[in-house]
C-alpha cells in the first residue's frame, strides 16, 4: 500500500512495480516483526488469562496485510520474475542460465559427464 | 538403582539455569518457542540490492564547490527538446489553474 512505500526509492538493480511492492512488504514486515512476535507469544501462552489471549488474537488479525511474512515472495533480482527463483543466487532460472554461461557466477559450471 | 524424581528435577533445574532455558516440569505451553525464535526481518529486507552512488549524486556533491560535469544523456535530452520546440512539437504549457485547464478542453 502506498502509505508504506518509501518516498524515495532505495533500490538499485532491476526495478519494476512488483519488485517495489515486494520490497515495501519486506521493510514493513521488518518494522513490525517484534510486535507480531509479542502478540504471538501472548496467544501461545496458556497461562495468561483467556481474555488477554483472545484480544491478542484479534489484534494480530487486525494488523495490516503488509506486516505479514506470508505476503513476501522471493523475486529475481535481475529480472523481477517470481517463478523458479534460485534462492542461493536470488536469480530466476533463465537469468541464472545466462549469467552462468557467461561466467558471471563464481563456481557455477555446466555439468558434463 | 532407581533415582528419585526430585533429584532429576534438581538436575534439570540446574541445567536450565546454566544454559538460561525455561524450567517447565509440568510441560505447560508457555509460548517460549516464540521468544526463542530469531528475528527474520533484517535477513528478508536485505533481499534486493540497495541503491549505490549514482552519477547524479556525484554531480550534487560537487555542485557546491563550483564543479560541473558533462552528462551525455542529459545533454542529448536537452538537445532533443530544443529540436522539438523549434519544430513546434514541444510539450504544451503547464495549466496552473482550474480555469485554464477548462478552456483548454473546450477548444477541442
Amino acid at each position: 500500500m502506498s502509505q508504506f512505500r518509501a518516498k524515495r526509492l532505495d533500490l538499485g538493480g532491476f526495478i519494476n512495480a512488483r519488485v517495489v511492492r515486494d520490497h515495501t512488504k519486506r521493510k514493513v514486515y521488518e518494522q513490525y516483526e517484534p510486535e507480531r512476535q509479542a502478540l504471538r507469544y501472548i496467544i501461545r501462552n496458556t497461562t495468561l488469562p483467556q481474555r488477554a489471549r483472545a484480544q491478542a488474537q484479534l489484534q494480530l488479525s487486525q494488523m495490516h496485510a503488509y506486516t505479514r511474512p506470508t505476503q513476501i515472495k522471493n523475486r529475481c533480482v535481475a529480472g523481477g520474475i517470481a517463478r523458479s527463483v534460485i534462492r542461493d543466487f536470488r536469480i530466476a532460472r533463465y537469468q541464472f542460465r545466462q549469467q552462468a554461461l557467461a561466467g558471471e557466477l563464481p563456481g557455477v559450471k555446466k555439468a558434463s559427464w | 538403582m532407581q533415582i528419585p524424581r526430585h533429584r532429576i528435577l534438581d538436575l534439570v533445574k540446574a541445567q536450565c539455569r546454566i544454559f538460561s532455558q525455561n524450567f517447565n516440569p509440568e510441560r505447560l505451553r508457555l509460548g517460549n518457542k516464540i521468544l526463542r525464535q530469531r528475528l527474520r526481518g533484517p535477513a528478508l529486507a536485505a533481499w534486493y540490492p540497495r541503491k549505490t552512488v549514482s552519477f547524479r549524486d556525484l554531480q550534487d556533491t560537487y555542485r557546491p564547490l563550483g564543479l560541473t560535469m558533462f552528462d551525455e544523456a542529459e545533454d542529448d535530452r536537452e538537445e532533443a527538446i530544443q529540436i522539438a520546440k523549434s519544430r513546434g512539437k514541444g510539450r504544451p504549457k503547464k495549466k496552473r489553474t482550474a480555469a485554464e485547464s477548462r478552456t483548454a478542453k473546450k477548444k477541442k
